[in-house]
C-alpha cells in the first residue's frame, strides 16, 4: 500500500527553493524524503500508531502503546505527534536496536523512560547522520589499553548523557518550585497575604505609622491641627456674621444710597477693565480655558494665568501688522509660509454680502440726460414702450354684420335654402 | 432576611429587597467603576466571600492601610473592599458602633466611621458621634494614586465631615455644621482643647490693647476683636517646642 503522501501528488518532493523573506523548513523534505526510502525497502509496521496526519481504521493503536500511565498527563501530549517522525526513524534503521527502542516498548514505565525516550527520539535525528557518515576504520586497542580507557572513560553514550541531563535539569526545576512554594507559605503566614502582591512597594516610600515614637511631637502637632480647625470654624462663623450685616446694612438704606453704592462699585469696575490694554491689530487672542480654575491651582499659575495680554508683544512681533505686506497680515504667525495656506483672512474680509449697504446707489451717470441719449433699457423693457408706428393704436371692436342676429350655422356660412 | 453567604442578590439591582439607606440599594454609594473594580478584584474574591460581622471583625484588624483606589488600573484597597462588604452587609448600629469604641485598632475606627459617613442619614447624629474622635491623634498610612501618605485619625475624620470626596467615594450631602447650629439641632462644637483654648483667648485679650470691641461669646467662641491670625502665632511660639 503505498504510504500516504500528504501532498497527494505522486512528483517526487523537490528541495525548497530559496525564497526571500521565508524560513526554510527542512525537517519535512527529509521526512519525505526517508518516507520515500523506506517505501523502497517495503518494510511495513504492523503495529501503526495512529499518525497525526492521516490516522487508518485497520491500525489501532497497540496494546503496549495504550498501555501509558495516565497520571502522566502532561506526557501525554507528546506521545501522540512523536510518535510518526519515530515510527518512520524504525523503519529506517530496522535491525539497529538502539537504547531508546527498548525503551520504548516497556512503556508501562516511569517517567524518565518517557522523557529518555523523547530525548533519546531527538538524539536520534541527530544521530541519523552518523550511519549515513562513512565508518570510522576500527582500531585495535590493547588488552591494558582497554582497561585504561574504562577507567578513564567517564563519558557514556550520547543517549544516555542526554538522559542525565534531562534528569538534572526536573531536579533543578522541582528545586525551584519548591523554594516558592515555601517561599509563598512563608509571605502567608508572615502576614503579606497573596493578594497584596505588590512587590514593587520601595521601602522609602513606605510611610511609618507607628505610634508613639515621639509623644511629644505627636502630641504638638495634634495640638495644631486641632486649633487650625477650631480657627477655621470661627472663620466660617465670622464671614457669615458680616454676610447678614451687610444686608441688614443694605436693607436699612435709602433708594438713593444704594444707588450711590452701586455707581461707585461700577465705576470701579470700568476701571479695571480699561485699566487693561488694548488688543493690536489682529493681535492672537488665547482663551484661557473654562476648566482648570480656582482655588485647586497654584497662586503662580493663577498669577499666570490671568495676567493681561491685551497689546503684547514679544521679540519679532510688529506692532502693527499694518505695515507688513498683505501676504504677511495673519493672525497666527506660525502660518506664514506653510503649503496649504489658502488666502483666507478672516471672515470680514471674504464676506461679499452687501448688507444694505449699496440699497440706494442706483445708476445716476444719465439721469440728467435727454431721452433721446438715455441707455437702452434692461430687460428689453415692457414691451409696451414702442409707441411709434402703425402698429402702435390699440386694435378696435369689430363691426357686426346686419344677417346674423337671429340664429345661424355654426359654421357661419349662409343659410342653404334648399 | 437570611444571611446569603455571597450576597450576590445586593449586587444585582433588579429586584433588591433588603436594608435601604437613603432609600437606594446601599452599595449604589459607591460609584459603578468602583464598584466593579472592588468586585472584581483578588481581596474581594478570596477575602471577602461569606463573611458576617463577626469575621469582618478578623480582616479589619488586619488592615494597614487606608485608601481608595490606587494605580492606573485602579485597583481598590482592602479598606474600601471591607467598607463595601459593610455595605452590603448593613449591620446593626450597636456593631459598628462598637467597632467604633475599639481602642486598640485604628484602622477598625477609621473602617467604621467611613461607615457611619455613608449610611447614616440623621446629619446630627453623625456629628456627635464621630466629633469625639477628632482627638485622636494617631497616624494612619493612607495610599494614594502613585505611592503613599501620612495622616492622622482626627484628619481622616476631619476629611469626612467636610470633605465631598473621600477614598474614592462622593460622600453623601450632609449639611454644615454651622446650618444645624442655627437650626439649634446642634451645640457648638467643643474642641478637646477646652481649656487650653480659653486660656490662650485670655492672654490674646491681654495683650492686645484694647482697640477694637472685645465680645466675649459662650464657649469663648467668636474671637470679638477680629484678629484670628494671632490665634495661630501665639500657639507656635509657645507649643512647637518639641519641633
Amino acid at each position: 500500500m503505498p504510504p500516504p503522501s500528504s501532498r497527494m501528488t505522486k512528483n517526487r518532493p523537490q528541495p525548497i527553493r530559496y525564497r526571500p523573506g521565508k524560513a526554510e523548513v527542512a525537517e519535512e523534505a527529509s521526512e519525505d524524503e526517508e518516507s520515500e526510502q523506506s517505501d523502497d525497502e517495503a518494510a511495513q509496521e504492523e503495529v501503526a500508531a495512529p499518525r497525526a496526519p492521516q490516522p487508518k481504521a485497520t491500525s489501532f493503536p497497540s496494546h503496549n502503546k495504550l498501555a501509558v500511565d495516565l497520571s502522566k498527563a502532561d506526557q501525554q501530549t507528546s506521545a501522540a505527534p512523536k510518535s510518526a517522525p519515530k515510527k518512520q526513524d524504525d523503519d529506517d534503521l530496522e535491525g539497529f536496536v538502539t537504547a531508546s527502542e527498548s525503551s520504548e516498548e516497556d512503556e508501562a514505565g516511569g517517567s524518565s523512560d518517557e522523557e529518555g525516550a523523547d530525548s533519546s527520539e531527538e538524539e536520534e535525528e541527530s544521530s541519523d547522520d552518523e550511519p549515513k557518515k562513512p565508518m570510522l576504520r576500527p582500531t585495535f586497542i590493547s588488552k591494558a589499553k582497554r582497561a585504561q580507557q574504562a577507567t578513564a572513560q567517564p563519558q557514556r553514550s550520547a543517549d544516555d548523557a542526554a538522559a542525565e541531563e534531562e534528569r538534572k535539569r526536573k531536579e533543578k526545576a522541582d528545586e525551584m518550585l519548591q523554594a516558592q512554594l515555601e517561599r509563598d507559605a512563608a509571605n502567608r503566614a508572615a502576614g503579606r497575604k497573596a493578594w497584596d502582591d505588590d512587590a514593587d512597594i520601595n521601602p522609602e516610600d513606605e510611610v511609618d505609622d507607628t505610634d508613639g515614637v515621639d509623644p511629644e511631637a505627636e502630641r504638638a502637632a495634634w495640638k495644631l491641627r486641632e486649633l487650625k480647625r477650631v480657627r477655621r470654624d470661627r472663620l466660617a462663623i465670622e464671614e457669615k456674621e458680616k454676610e447678614r450685616e451687610e444686608i441688614e446694612r443694605r436693607r436699612n438704606m435709602t433708594a438713593e444710597e444704594r444707588e450711590a453704592e452701586d455707581k461707585i462699585y461700577i465705576d470701579a469696575q470700568k476701571e479695571d477693565r480699561e485699566g487693561k490694554g488694548q488688543m493690536g491689530f489682529m493681535q492672537k487672542y488665547h482663551h484661557k480655558g473654562a476648566f482648570f480654575v480656582g482655588d485647586e491651582q497654584d497662586e503662580e499659575v493663577q498669577k499666570v494665568m490671568n495676567r493681561d495680554l491685551a497689546g503684547a508683544r514679544f521679540v519679532d512681533e510688529t506692532g502693527d501688522k499694518g505695515v507688513l505686506p498683505e501676504y504677511m497680515r495673519i493672525r497666527d504667525m506660525t502660518k506664514l509660509g506653510k503649503k496649504g495656506r489658502t488666502k483666507y483672512k478672516d471672515l470680514k474680509a471674504e464676506d461679499t454680502g452687501r448688507w444694505g449697504t449699496e440699497l440706494g446707489n442706483k445708476r445716476r451717470d444719465y439721469d440728467g440726460l435727454d431721452d433721446r441719449f438715455r441707455p437702452d433699457e434692461r430687460g428689453g423693457g415692457g414691451g409696451e414702450r414702442e409707441q411709434t408706428g402703425a402698429n402702435a393704436q390699440p386694435v378696435g371692436e369689430r363691426r357686426r354684420r346686419e344677417d346674423d342676429d337671429g340664429y345661424r350655422d355654426r359654421d357661419g356660412k349662409r343659410v342653404r335654402y334648399d | 432576611m437570611a444571611h446569603q453567604a455571597d450576597a450576590k442578590k445586593s449586587l444585582d439591582e433588579r429586584g433588591y429587597t433588603g436594608a435601604l439607606i437613603r432609600g437606594d440599594n446601599p452599595l449604589k454609594l459607591f460609584e459603578k467603576a468602583v464598584r466593579d473594580r472592588i468586585v472584581d478584584s483578588y481581596y474581594w474574591k478570596e477575602q471577602c466571600f461569606g463573611l458576617n460581622a463577626a469575621t469582618l471583625l478578623d480582616r479589619a484588624v488586619e488592615l494597614t492601610f487606608i485608601g481608595g483606589t490606587y494605580g492606573v488600573a485602579q485597583k481598590p484597597t482592602p479598606f474600601l473592599c471591607l467598607a463595601f462588604k459593610l455595605l452590603q452587609l448593613t449591620p446593626d448600629k450597636e456593631i459598628i458602633l462598637f467597632y467604633l469604641e475599639q481602642e486598640e485598632y485604628k484602622y477598625l475606627r477609621a473602617l467604621a466611621a467611613f461607615y457611619i459617613r455613608l449610611a447614616w442619614e440623621k446629619d446630627a447624629d453623625v456629628y456627635t458621634t464621630l466629633e469625639p474622635y477628632l482627638s485622636d491623634s494617631r497616624k494612619l498610612k493612607r495610599r494614594i494614586r502613585e505611592g503613599w501618605a501620612l495622616t492622622h485619625v482626627d484628619e481622616f475624620i476631619d476629611d469626612l465631615l467636610l470633605k465631598n470626596r473621600v477614598c474614592a467615594t462622593t460622600l453623601p450631602k450632609l449639611n454644615p455644621r454651622l446650618f444645624l447650629e442655627d437650626e439649634d439641632r446642634l451645640e457648638p462644637r467643643v474642641s478637646a482643647l477646652g481649656e487650653e483654648l480659653e486660656e490662650l483667648d485670655h492672654d490674646d485679650e491681654r495683650d492686645s490693647a484694647s482697640d477694637g470691641e472685645v465680645e466675649e461669646l459662650p464657649n469663648g467662641h467668636a474671637n470679638g476683636d477680629g484678629r484670628p491670625g494671632s490665634d495661630g502665632e501665639v500657639v507656635s511660639d509657645e507649643e512647637m517646642d518639641g519641633d
